[in-house]
């Protein structure tokens, strides 16, 4: 598969597409330091801030998620690469105050390992942070062994709750409290039918067969999981459905949220398609579809598939859920 | 020869900076089999980060020279491989305060503590397929050479070798840590890309010594 795309020299794609993405949403965020996404309007000190670090080449994520009720940091790597410790740091002095920092890090080797190096110097300077990990790819291992189970677009969820309590004046406590029942009671499934390329190097990054898909696909197309022979909207709905129901033990009576996010290529289309009979199949097993969330949020460049996130809801989080919201990715009024 | 100051450790560190170079095509086509092929590429961004912190680094200090370069490469966006080098020579720099040369066993002490620093960063064991697999055999033969008086050219050498028979050892194994697990059975048959970084930064430390020997 060769690469067709339209970029400028690749040294410089991971800053050039800040450059536009900030120009694009120049009321919502801005640049710091020319590699810190920001909000236009900054969260006033008394309440807490919320950081996250995460490479380039997913837009709108995750920078597409800083704004008024969500995020007030984005620390952008380069393109599928995390940022380094270094300028981790500097987010987190930037965002050093007394209520302190929730440090959002999904899983992810590189991510991991910048967080937890920043981490350690932020703390020696006396900077007041709690790191929440989200790692919900159910594909990565059994639940509960949770260094198998990377972050995928589970994170979006959470930062909207977590960053609606730090607007509503929670505490540090209280919002990492918010964010780790919201993570805990959440699993994501990713299906792949058409591979990428890196935009750097032109490198295949998935191979997908002709006429199969990939049930258990990574946010890079790592590969791994199920691969079968492409089925229909319905039939796919009902597979990843399923499983990820029995993965966080869905009862009936309960109510939940599903988020699809489409990685690249597919359509809107058929997103829809595939939201109708999960509602189906939900009522089928007494199961309220509380809230849903159709679109792109975390793409691999023209990856072809989407990744499916359900997830518990309760009272407090339906209406963290609901709390106004203005970020580039996610506007709630 | 028994001792290397400041230049001759700034040249080692050129060393490996070439060696990575010369080999980066062939890093990323063994991170394309299990991770997303980008492995040599941001090896050379590490390494000309690195280049930067030598020319820039400019106390005479052996400390502060790894201190530099360590920082520099942390501040590379790649993954894994910014945090994990950079506290390699983040670890090394600490403990190489005070000293104005180093003999054998201080070179042993100096990798000994980089290795140290790296494991308190991941979980990784030997035999999960990373660049642990490289590291712990170059570091125990560093040790077992250090004696009073011996000779780093040598004591590099046989460094050198074991990180590439523990490199190429890591072939037979099946990824059980990072993104190539994912891949499982299939990983069987590549070596892995961070082990091999790491055993061609040994060789690039030998020839960077023999340069200037």
């Amino acid at each position: 598969m060769a690469m067709k795309k339209l970029i400028n020299n690749p040294d410089n794609l991971a800053k050039e597409l800040l450059e536009g993405f900030v120009l694009a949403n120049s009321r919502k965020v801005a640049l710091v330091r020319s590699d810190l996404v920001v909000r236009a309007k900054a969260k006033a000190q008394g309440k807490v801030a919320l950081v996250t670090l995460g490479g380039s080449g997913h837009e709108p994520a995750l920078s597409g998620f800083v704004g008024e009720g969500m995020l007030d940091i984005s620390v952008p790597g380069e393109i599928f690469a995390a940022p380094g410790p270094p300028r981790v740091l500097e987010a987190l002095r930037l965002a050093k105050r007394d209520a302190g920092i929730l440090f959002i890090v999904l899983n992810h080797a590189g991510d991991v390992l910048s967080a937890n190096v920043a981490t350690g110097l932020a703390e020696k300077e006396g900077i007041k942070l709690r790191r929440v990990l989200t790692h919900e790819d159910m594909s990565g291992g059994p639940r509960g062994e949770s260094d198998d189970r990377r972050g995928l677009s589970g994170c979006l969820p959470v930062i909207k709750v977590a960053g609606a309590a730090a607007e509503k004046g929670y505490s540090l406590e209280e919002c990492a409290t918010v964010a780790e029942r919201m993570e805990a009671g959440m699993s994501t499934l990713a299906v792949a039918v058409s591979g990428a390329t890196h935009p750097c190097t032109g490198d295949v990054i998935a191979e997908i067969p002709e006429g199969m898909m990939v049930v258990g696909m990574g946010q890079h197309g790592e590969a791994g999981g199920g691969t079968q022979p492409l089925k229909t909207a319905d039939e796919t709905a009902e597979i990843m459905l399923t499983a990820l129901l029995d993965d966080i033990q869905a009862k009936p009576g309960e109510e939940l949220f599903v988020m699809l996010n489409g990685v690249g290529s597919t359509t809107l289309m058929e997103l829809y398609l595939v939201l109708r009979r999960v509602k189906q199949l939900l009522e089928a097993r007494g199961i309220t579809l509380a809230r849903s969330l159709v679109g792109e949020f975390l793409t691999v460049q023209e990856m072809g598939g989407f990744q499916m996130c359900v997830g518990r809801l309760d009272a407090e989080l339906k209406a963290l859920w609901d709390a106004p919201c203005e970020s580039p990715a996610w506007t709630a009024k | 020869m028994n001792t290397i100051t400041h230049d001759t450790l700034a040249e080692m560190l050129r060393g490996a900076a070439a060696e990575i170079r010369e080999n980066h095509e062939w890093l990323s086509r063994l991170d394309s089999v299990g991770g997303d092929g980008d492995h040599g590429t941001t090896m050379v961004r590490a390494m000309a980060r690195m280049e930067e912190a030598l020319a820039s680094s400019v106390s005479g200090k052996i400390h502060t020279l790894l201190n530099d370069v360590g920082w520099a490469i942390l501040g590379v966006d790649g993954g894994a491989t910014g945090p994990l080098l950079g506290m390699f020579f983040v670890s090394m720099a600490s403990a190489a305060e005070g000293l104005e040369e180093l003999g054998a066993g201080n070179v042993a002490a100096l990798f000994e503590a980089g290795l140290t620093g790296v494991r308190a960063q991941t979980k990784a064991q030997p035999g999960d397929k990373t660049l642990i697999d490289a590291l712990v055999p170059a570091v125990e033969a560093l040790r077992a050479a250090a004696e009073p008086g011996a000779d780093i050219l040598e004591a590099l050498h046989l460094a050198a070798e074991a990180a590439e028979a523990g490199a190429k050892l890591t072939s037979t194994m099946q990824a059980r840590f990072g993104r190539a697990r994912n891949i499982k059975e299939q990983s069987i048959g590549t070596q892995d890309p961070g082990a091999t970084s790491m055993s061609l930064l040994f060789r690039g430390f030998k020839k960077g010594l023999e340069s200037h020997a």
